[in-house]
């Protein structure tokens, strides 16, 4: 899975926009087929990557390259880009948009449209501008999915969205990649990105802080998870090991977060005479806040 | 093929594992019979809403422990051959999985080696209760 070649490059990427640097110096591989997630919080620069990436904004520094060559008109064929504010015409219906995708894309495909129009229960004969936020964006994925895309570029899929419609989502993007398409996607929605995505960047601040695989990176850091009778009990001395990243502490329940081997912390936590002690993969979440620089409680919370 | 897979992707196990150990259950159980066809790569990952590379990890990976063949064009397969032996080797796959698990957990613990053992033999005792506690039940 990791030697197939980079389907999309993106090579120190840098963009300023006056005195602010928006991306710095980012460097991602996506894959072939791979469903990629991008996450940050806001501000990190995802937007300005996407952009980037789809040729929107010119980057300062720094080179974005699809199979290896620069953005091309053919590229363009198949290559679907949902951007997280509505962008279709407010004064044209839903079918008046379908027509015009397939005026505009070769490999539209009008029965796949159809079925995914049902999908969403959008209203053909309504105006854009007469649809709720969710239906708006369900129509702009509508129209990224209907042209048959190789590579789907997908910013914020999923908000506006009730649960329901946001499954459809991720079926549709899991789907596609396991034909064969490339996903990159940003969201905030970071239970759904563990369970889609394969592989993730975490960006803070127009900075990399952290990419690779899910299943990896779940397994770099250990969780060593215990509940007690009665409130937790202090670390004394555990608490300046190096090994351990941070700890939460809620009442009867404390977990450890441990980088590399747990062994000797969970025995160490274990001598102070827990009802149960587990030890466990952390979750994306859990990488998330922490790779960012926020716990996710505090211990005066609880 | 409705034999229901779940997985957690909050559960600590990694996904493809949490998978493997199912598929080999639900031959163990009978619930998947030799030569049956088990989903395809794309509508076992929309179904469980997972990525498809981890479905195709598991499926590599069950083909590389003989529990399943695939055959380009038409799917994948629990092996037919075996038969009966092939499914209690997957039963035997699934204990010695929790069995390891739980010896890992012993010993991240601190367990000691005799303790562990002790452990052991006490579950053997609850779970087989009619049978001696001797050392023949290895065969």
């Amino acid at each position: 899975m990791n030697d197939s070649p980079a389907k999309i490059a993106i090579d120190r990427l840098t963009k300023r926009y006056g005195s602010t640097l928006a991306v710095d110096s980012l460097t991602v591989d996506v894959p072939k087929g791979s469903i990629f997630g991008l996450l940050g919080t806001n501000g990190a620069g995802k937007t300005t990557t996407f952009k980037c990436l789809l040729g929107l904004a010119r980057p300062t520094s720094g080179t974005v390259t699809i199979d290896g060559k620069p953005l091309t008109p053919e590229n363009f064929e198949r290559l679907s880009y949902v951007p997280e504010r509505c962008a279709l015409y407010e004064w044209m219906t839903g079918a008046q948009h379908l027509e015009l995708q397939r005026r505009s894309f070769k490999y539209y495909d009008g029965r796949r449209a159809d079925e995914l129009m049902d999908l969403f229960g959008l209203d053909r004969r309504k105006k854009i501008g007469k649809y709720s936020k969710g239906q708006q964006t369900a129509m702009a994925l509508v129209l990224a999915f209907s042209i048959r895309p190789d590579i789907l570029v997908l910013d914020e899929p999923a908000s506006g969205l009730d649960p329901v419609h946001q499954r459809h989502v991720l079926d549709l993007i899991i789907g596609e990649a396991a034909g064969g398409s490339t996903i990159i996607f940003s969201s905030h929605q970071i239970g759904q990105v563990e369970r889609a995505a394969d592989r993730v960047a975490i960006m803070h601040k127009g900075t990399l802080r952290l990419t690779g695989e899910v299943e990896q990176l779940k397994a770099d850091v250990k969780v060593v998870e215990a509940t007690f009778d009665s409130e937790a009990p202090q670390l004394n001395g555990l608490g300046t090991d190096p090994r351990i990243g941070y700890v939460m502490r809620a009442g009867k329940l404390l977990r450890v977060y441990v980088g590399g081997d747990a062994g000797e912390i969970a025995k160490a936590i274990s001598a102070k005479g827990p009802r149960s002690l587990r030890v466990l993969d952390q979750n994306l979440e859990d990488i998330f806040l922490s790779t960012v620089g926020a716990a996710p409680l505090n211990e005066a919370e609880y | 093929m409705p034999a229901v897979f779940t997985v957690d992707a909050h559960s600590g196990v990694p996904i493809y594992l949490q998978l493997i150990e199912q598929v080999k259950r639900s031959i163990a159980l009978g619930v998947l019979s030799p030569g049956e066809q088990l989903p395809t790569v794309k509508q076992l990952a929309t179904d469980l809403t997972i990525n498809p590379n981890t479905v195709a990890r598991v499926y590599r990976e069950l083909e590389r422990d003989g529990v399943i063949e695939t055959s380009p064009g038409r799917g994948s397969f629990v092996r037919s051959n075996g038969g009966v032996a092939n499914a209690s080797r997957a039963a035997a796959d699934v204990a010695a999985a929790a069995l390891d698990a739980a010896v890992r957990e012993a010993k991240s613990i601190g367990i000691a080696v005799r303790e562990a053992r002790e452990l052991f033999h006490r579950a053997l005792e609850r779970w087989y209760p009619d049978h001696e506690k001797t050392e023949d039940s290895r065969s």
